[in-house]
């Protein structure tokens, strides 16, 4: 046996248990820890070929499994803390407020409160580089305003994922474009107009698409529709905590060197305490942590299982395996693939996909002449759209929770998705082939 | 068996699995590695010597000093920038242990970013501790991360804006040596630490640095030389002596790009009168198209992922069954400054740095790197310092 065919049943015995997992009704971050230990468990019982190897003794494979599940353990402080922050809004009834006066205001304007809508979404994600955290940040008040529209639920939750995946895409922060730049040695420079380009235009092509028509606003329904507000909220009240978020981010990056780095986790629980201080109203603070820990469960659980999962799958080879399987394909099976590749490689492995897939084939795409910037920046808008598929389907299932969403997941949600996702991945894609001749255009 | 039966005994099996796995990182977190300096040490000193911003600090590393008391130039050499690249310290540490200064002075830190040591990379599966044979037993290191770790650089900024260029980097950046120089006093670890190590530059007036790294087969700047502009004669002549000499694989010279800040290549050229020096040597561990993960691949070099991967012309440098053995990545480390301190010593003799006791290129593929690494537990003790 060699270590290909090692690393090939490693990864069939993972595969084999996850399958198992979900088939005895397990959830998804359980199915995919079975995966993980089968997975262990079959590279420490296998042949690993004929070349010499070091022992992996029980208590290393403990701590590589343990190891494994803090790799996203900033990425999970986030999500805790932007969605307390925003529950803790809406509770107090900020949510509500801004809903009903952007409903009142635009009602009789669909495409200036449609333009509205993607800028405040392509907002947070732009600044973070996270769609889960426009999600969690954004995400309800604009599912809310898109309700009073008459957008219907599908449609709805397939714009703000959407719009959600383009905001993570959208400069100034594009995160799979920085690690992989990194991993490459490339300064993270000259990726703002493609990236701008193609995710700007992604995000109003999937809200004219999906919410550009409609029937038009019943004022007085829509409004008997939304919650109450509670007395005393007034635009001042209702701006401040983000414009206290606005700032602290902000600051960060107008005086890099004067201001402390506080980090996103900080930065939320801050503007979460200016609720507390600003809102007319008291919220119930302790009821509304324990509901956004019990409600975020799921999504925490599976970065945490994912990371173990990765873990595993390096040291048998299986991350290595796959890895070779992808830049060893012929340049126009490439051109042809990486539309399906690269958001399925992100349903499963998150922002790790960016060293992984990313640095391999910069070297390779400049090796074969096509302009690294222009084509990393299409792979990195790419990228988010495979966060609404399995295994992780992080920001689809965070838009799922967030807006309450009762359909079906793949036959509702994400077949809604498809069009304004092949729209995009088309255009990535011509921005991948034509990467060269575009460099001079958009400045690569 | 009741659901909260259950319960308890997964929390019972998860809390053990923590306690295991705790242990182990602390055992990594505490290992103290050994460095017996040669018998010709002037001084070992801290970097906190050179400036307060690393002092009480992970990162406050020893800083070996060996004066020859003969008037000459000043060489620093720098390992242990990346821990993941183990033969950058191993390289630096063959001189403190064996150095005799002839004329001028050397200057070595084997870890610059000791926090990095501390931990392994989550996600790669790492080993944490890698070994070498030697005539009196087993020599010990701790493998590493490329950054800092979190837990003594945290939180990091939503984006690393890089002093005083202003240039965007990835936020992670703002842990890792290599992409912090020139540092300031006032930053985050990694930004006081490379601060700290070019008011070292700037006081003792060194005229060459070097410092060492390893780098993926996949990656373009593979077995060179990268030089600040200040360099060009040196390098140029030290990589062309090189690969018609010494080594089997040839060994190139670039210039250190202007647009990428951070770097030490550009930085201490740019902020100080030193030239700048970076080596690279493959190390297939850093591929991401690797096989199994484990000490053997670390320290043998051998992988058959990328071996397929060379086969598919996907490589900047070539790799066989053979591998790229640890041994032999050190000794084109030591040997390419040598060299480049022999050219430097031709074209500026009132600054010549000469040093003896290094072993040769063909004494360590010959002999390994074990016999020039001294028995900790045999030696005196006012010679054993730990990093």
């Amino acid at each position: 046996m060699t270590m290909f065919h090692h690393s090939l049943l490693v990864l069939m015995v993972i595969v084999l248990a996850f399958s198992a997992g979900k088939k005895f009704s397990l959830t998804t971050e359980l199915s995919m820890l079975a995966g993980a230990l089968a997975g262990l468990a079959a590279h420490m019982i296998l042949p690993k070929g004929a070349d010499p190897r070091s022992p992996l003794l029980l208590a290393e494979a403990v701590r590589h499994l343990v190891e494994g599940t803090f790799t996203y353990f900033d990425v999970c402080l986030i999500f805790l803390t932007a969605t307390f922050f925003m529950a803790l809004y809406k509770e107090a009834g900020g949510v509500a407020f801004i809903v009903r006066k952007i409903v009142r205001t635009f009602h009789s304007r669909r495409f200036v409160c449609l333009l509205l809508l993607v800028l405040v979404m392509l907002a947070p994600g732009a600044i973070t580089g996270s769609g889960a955290t426009a999600v969690l940040t954004v995400g309800s008040l604009v599912g809310s305003v898109l309700l009073a529209m008459g957008v219907e639920e599908d449609r709805r939750t397939a714009l703000i994922f959407l719009l959600a995946a383009m905001s993570a895409a959208c400069p100034p922060i594009n995160l799979w474009a920085m690690m992989a730049a990194a991993g490459a040695n490339m300064p993270y420079v000259g990726f703002a107009a493609p990236l701008a380009v193609l995710s700007i235009s992604g995000a109003l092509f999937s809200a004219f698409w999906l919410a550009g028509k409609g029937k038009p606003v019943d004022l007085e329904k829509a409004l008997s529709d939304l919650p109450e507000v509670p007395e005393g909220w007034n635009w001042y009240r209702a701006g401040f905590p983000f414009l206290l978020l606005a700032a602290l981010v902000g600051a960060g990056r107008i005086i890099p060197h004067g201001f402390p780095v506080l980090g996103l986790p900080l930065i939320f629980m801050i503007c979460a305490l200016s609720v507390l201080l600003i809102s007319p109203v008291r919220p119930p603070v302790f009821r509304v942590a324990t509901d956004t820990v019990h409600n975020l469960q799921g999504l925490v659980g599976i970065m945490v299982v994912v990371g173990a999962l990765i873990q595993i799958m390096t040291l048998s080879g299986v991350r290595g395996l796959l890895s070779l399987a992808v830049v060893t394909l012929p340049l126009t099976v490439l051109f042809f693939s990486l539309w399906l590749i690269l958001p399925i490689s992100e349903g499963m492995l998150q922002y790790a996909v960016a060293p992984l897939f990313g640095v391999p084939l910069i070297m390779l795409f400049n090796m074969k002449g096509l302009d690294p910037v222009i084509s990393l920046a299409a792979w990195s808008v790419m990228w988010p759209l495979g966060d609404c598929l399995p295994p992780t389907a992080v920001v689809g299932r965070a838009t799922v929770m967030e807006l309450g969403y009762t359909g079906d997941y793949f036959r509702g949600f994400v077949r809604t998705s498809l069009v304004p996702m092949a729209a995009i991945l088309l255009l990535c894609s011509l921005f991948m082939v034509y990467s060269s001749e575009l460099s001079g255009v958009i400045g690569g | 068996m009741t659901i909260r039966t259950a319960k308890a005994v997964i929390l019972l099996i998860a809390g053990g699995c923590a306690a295991v796995a705790g242990l182990l990182f602390k055992e990594h977190r505490e290992y103290r590695e050994a460095v017996v300096v040669s018998p010709y040490i002037t001084e070992v000193k801290k970097l906190s010597d050179y400036s307060d911003s690393v002092k009480d600090s992970v990162n406050d590393a020893n800083v070996y000093i060996f004066d020859s008391g003969v008037p000459g130039g000043t060489a620093v050499l720098i390992g242990g920038t990346h821990p993941e690249e183990p033969v950058a310290n191993m390289s630096a540490q063959i001189f403190t242990e064996n150095v005799k200064p002839l004329q001028g002075k050397v200057i070595v830190i084997n870890r610059i970013n000791r926090s990095a040591s501390l931990g392994t990379r989550m996600g790669e599966a790492y080993p944490r501790f890698y070994h070498v044979k030697t005539p009196w037993g087993t020599k010990k290191w701790r493998y590493g991360d490329r950054v800092a770790s979190p837990l003594d650089s945290w939180p990091d900024p939503e984006v690393y804006i890089h002093y005083p260029s202003g240039q965007n980097l990835a936020y992670m950046d703002i842990r890792n040596a290599n992409r912090t120089w020139p540092g300031r006093p006032d930053g985050l670890l990694a930004e006081r630490t490379c601060f700290a190590a070019m008011e070292l530059i700037r006081k003792e007036k060194a005229d060459v640095v070097m410092d060492f790294h390893e780098a993926e087969l996949e990656y373009a700047v593979e077995n060179t030389i990268v030089v600040h502009e200040k360099g060009q004669p040196v390098a140029a002549m030290a990589s062309m002596m090189l690969t018609s000499q010494s080594f089997d694989v040839p060994i190139g010279m670039e210039f250190s790009p202007k647009a990428l800040h951070g770097l030490s290549h550009r930085e201490i050229g740019d902020h100080s009168h030193a030239v700048s020096y970076l080596a690279e040597v493959a190390e297939p561990m850093l591929d991401r198209i690797r096989g199994i993960t484990d000490e053997e691949l670390l320290m043998s070099g051998k992988d058959r992922f990328v071996m397929k991967a060379g086969e598919h012309k996907l490589l900047y440098a070539p790799i066989d069954e053979n591998g790229w053995p640890a041994h032999k990545r050190t000794a084109r480390h030591v040997t390419t400054m040598m060299t480049i301190l022999q050219v430097h010593n031709m074209l500026t003799p009132d600054k010549a740095i000469i040093l003896d006791g290094i072993p040769s290129y063909g004494d360590l593929m010959d002999n390994g790197m074990g016999q020039y690494f001294a028995d900790p537990d045999a030696s005196p003790a006012e010679r054993v310092f730990f990093d």
